[in-house]
């Protein structure tokens, strides 16, 4: 059984550029080989801009090359790479001013070891076998290192560029989410009562956010796996990057007996939708415990239900007045 | 005590897809256009307002400061401005503020969402899977709003096909539906009940900015102002107990803190037109309610009487509204630089006759932010 850990969750999406009348060319360089930059009075500047940083003038789009040969103006040495870094060794990020060019461009140096790298070192640039039209398909030799290249161009303009952007968060669980974390896998709901208003907030922020009042452990309570339905929506999923969902479901905020506030985006797919009705009364019907899982349960989202309650079962108690309810349908 | 201000100039971009041009493309074609319809350049800015909604819709962090070469802001302030959907009229209210206080007398408020770099609905589900989106968000409140107020399902396709008629008459529009009618509303798939496809907004690109001058600018500028003559904000939490979903209290206080600061005591008979927020077609009715323009139970009978179409006694969304582009960021500030264009006079094929003054408003979040504003073709205008 998986225990309580560590919030681990990455956010991920791949997003697309228009890559314009300055960035285009410059990628679709890179693609064919050759590194560019844009003139801007009587400088060159690269990486190229679109518009002049002195008068915010649009610069002329007619690149010129630069390089392949540049030097280190400065730089730092990455001794562990990340994934997403340029290379799975360790290298340099260095600020390179290219042959030709008068403001520096940051990119990575493939140096084999830190003491081969010092500012003002002379560097050439190297483009890879596979290249897509990325800043990607470039990267920078010590000048001596350079072997000749014979590349032939693409055919296309890069007018797109795709990058898949991402963001790995980790953080320890707020102790209200971790004695709440304890609690699903004991098969119970914990919440807290606001000992300035008597509301039960489940599960809780661990402050009441109208009384801006803190809650402690002291303040815990346990509410019921069962309640009523306050509000409920059917979705048809959007199909983006990411997206399990295929066919519509519900999802639906429920007010726990015992509970001020409701439990919201519930997965509910056993109840028929033509069937399903706020005001409904259902109850949790809890996974065995060796099944129960909590690790898709962060600080931010709701209550990671779908990993400790296998389905929602009517009651078959008389519905609840719907109007009521409507005060606790978020 | 605030001194006056006013819009002095208009810009907006066409808010289909725009795979031809770059974010900082995009802006810069909006902030030109209101530059010059000011009479102004880039040199006469004193200061740049930035607003957008979340920054995971294009995945490009503080997007204010890589903006700043193409909207010539390097060396001079510039401000970035977070309210989700609303930011767009968030935002045009920072800038009015900015030249309220006297610190400012030319201030540039720019905003844009390009939805084509990125997935709202990816964003505004964490990046997770099943997420509930805004339609999804908003849909059981619709059908709670449905139920209070008795209205009949013809409701939300009515408005559906009234704002895209007016969309035919605006060439910024990202939709231009030909021959849209109520069958092909209630006829379009189904994504979140009651919600049909054509009773949503689509996914637009697009950039809106305004020039906001002083009242000295604002008298010797080349063309007619629209005086700011009142502005509220207000938010209230996504999600406590006892909250009205339907009638939020923020937006509520929201509309009369406006009115009061307006002088307005009868906001029916003494706005001339309106440009709401209404990202899917039952929110026409909801906020008419939830802004006090009508009773309970009233909005959805005004607009079947037809008094919010173009011709009506209260025209509602003469451009076409969000329902008809949605460049996110910017929608709010559409809203407001639309109730403007109509106090000009120049709205082009959707001007409302004789309109002097006009409601821009926004709202944003789980129905949690608001922010309105009021304009009118003088700076004093006088209410009976």
């Amino acid at each position: 059984m998986p225990g309580i850990q560590d919030v681990s969750m990455t956010l991920e999406f791949p997003y697309q550029r228009t890559t314009g009348p300055v960035i285009g060319p410059f990628l679709t360089g890179l693609r064919d080989g050759k590194i560019l930059g844009s003139r801007c009075g009587d400088r060159v500047l690269c990486p190229p801009l679109e518009y002049d940083p002195d008068t915010s003038a649009p610069l002329d789009t007619d690149l010129v090359e630069v390089g392949p040969g540049g030097t280190v103006r400065s730089w730092t040495w990455v001794v562990e790479p990340t994934r997403k870094h340029p290379f799975d060794h360790p290298f340099a990020f260095a600020m390179i001013l290219l042959d030709g060019a008068d403001t520096p461009l940051l990119h990575a140096v493939d140096a084999g070891a830190s003491d081969a790298v010092s500012t003002g070192m002379r560097v050439a640039a190297q483009f890879r076998e596979e290249r897509t039209g990325a800043i990607t398909d470039v990267y920078f030799v010590p000048e001596g290192q350079a072997k000749a290249q014979d590349i032939t161009p693409g055919e296309e303009p890069v007018t797109i560029s795709e990058h898949l952007i991402g963001l790995h968060i980790s953080e320890p669980l707020y102790p209200h989410r971790v004695r709440f974390a304890q609690g699903l896998l004991d098969g119970r709901i914990l919440g807290q009562r606001s000992p300035a208003s008597g509301k039960v907030y489940v599960p809780s922020n661990g402050y009441d956010n109208m009384e801006r009042t803190e809650m402690t452990e002291a303040d815990d309570v346990e509410v019921a796996d069962r309640g009523a339905v306050s509000s409920f929506t059917i979705i048809t999923p959007v199909q983006y990057y990411g997206q399990k969902e295929t066919e519509p479901y519900i999802r639906a905020s429920i007010l726990l007996d015992g509970a001020d506030q409701p439990i919201i985006g519930v997965d509910v797919r056993d109840i028929p939708v033509d069937e399903f009705r706020v005001g409904m009364r259902v109850q949790a019907v809890w996974k065995q415990p060796d099944d129960r899982d909590v690790a898709e349960l962060g600080n931010r989202f709701g209550g990671a239900w779908e990993g400790v309650i296998d389905r929602w079962e009517p009651t078959g108690e008389p519905d609840m007045d719907p109007r009521p309810l409507q005060e606790f349908a978020f | 005590m605030a001194r006056p201000s006013a819009v002095v100039g208009i810009g907006q971009t066409d808010y289909r897809k725009r795979l031809d041009v770059t974010l900082d493309g995009l802006v810069r074609m909006a902030a030109i256009e209101a530059l010059d319809d000011a009479g102004m350049t880039f040199a006469d800015i004193d200061a740049i307002v930035i607003g957008k909604a979340p920054d995971a819709l294009e995945g490009v962090m503080m997007p204010e400061l890589s903006l700043a070469d193409a909207l010539g802001a390097v060396g001079k302030p510039i401000h970035r401005v977070h309210t989700a959907g609303s930011v767009g009229a968030s935002t045009a209210i920072t800038g009015a503020t900015m030249v309220e206080s006297g610190r400012y007398d030319r201030v540039l408020v720019v905003c844009y969402e390009k939805q084509s770099e990125g997935n709202a609905t990816w964003a505004l589900s964490g990046g997770r899977s099943g997420g509930q989106g805004a339609g999804g968000t908003f849909a059981p409140w619709i059908r709670s709003y449905i139920q209070r107020s008795g209205a009949p399902d013809h409701i939300g396709w009515q408005v559906a096909v009234k704002d895209r008629q007016n969309a035919m008459k605006n060439p910024h529009a990202h939709l231009h539906i030909e021959n849209i009618d109520i069958d092909t509303v209630k006829n379009s798939p189904m994504l979140w009940d009651p919600l049909h496809f054509l009773e949503s907004c689509p996914s637009s690109d697009g950039a809106a900015a305004v020039v906001i001058g002083s009242e000295d600018v604002a008298r010797n500028g080349p063309n007619r102002p629209a005086w700011i003559i009142a502005h509220a904000k207000r938010t209230e939490f996504s999600s406590f107990p006892g909250r009205d979903t339907v009638k939020p209290q923020a937006g509520v206080d929201c509309a009369e803190a406006l009115y009061k600061k307006a002088g307005i005591t009868d906001p029916l008979h003494q706005i001339d037109c309106a440009e709401l927020y209404v990202p899917f077609s039952w929110y026409e009715p909801m906020w008419l309610e939830g802004h006090l323009i009508t009773p309970e139970t009233e909005g959805w009978k005004l607009t079947d009487s037809g008094a919010t179409a173009l011709d009506g006694s209260f025209p509602v969304n003469p451009s076409g509204g969000v329902l008809s582009s949605n460049p996110i960021g910017a929608s709010g500030l559409i809203r407001c630089l639309e109730a403007a264009n109509q106090v000009r006079g120049t709205a082009g094929d959707y001007q409302v006759d004789n309109a002097r003054v006009a409601l821009g408003h926004a709202y944003g979040g789980a129905a949690q932010y608001f922010a309105m504003w009021i304009v009118a073709s003088e700076l004093s205008p006088q209410f009976n």
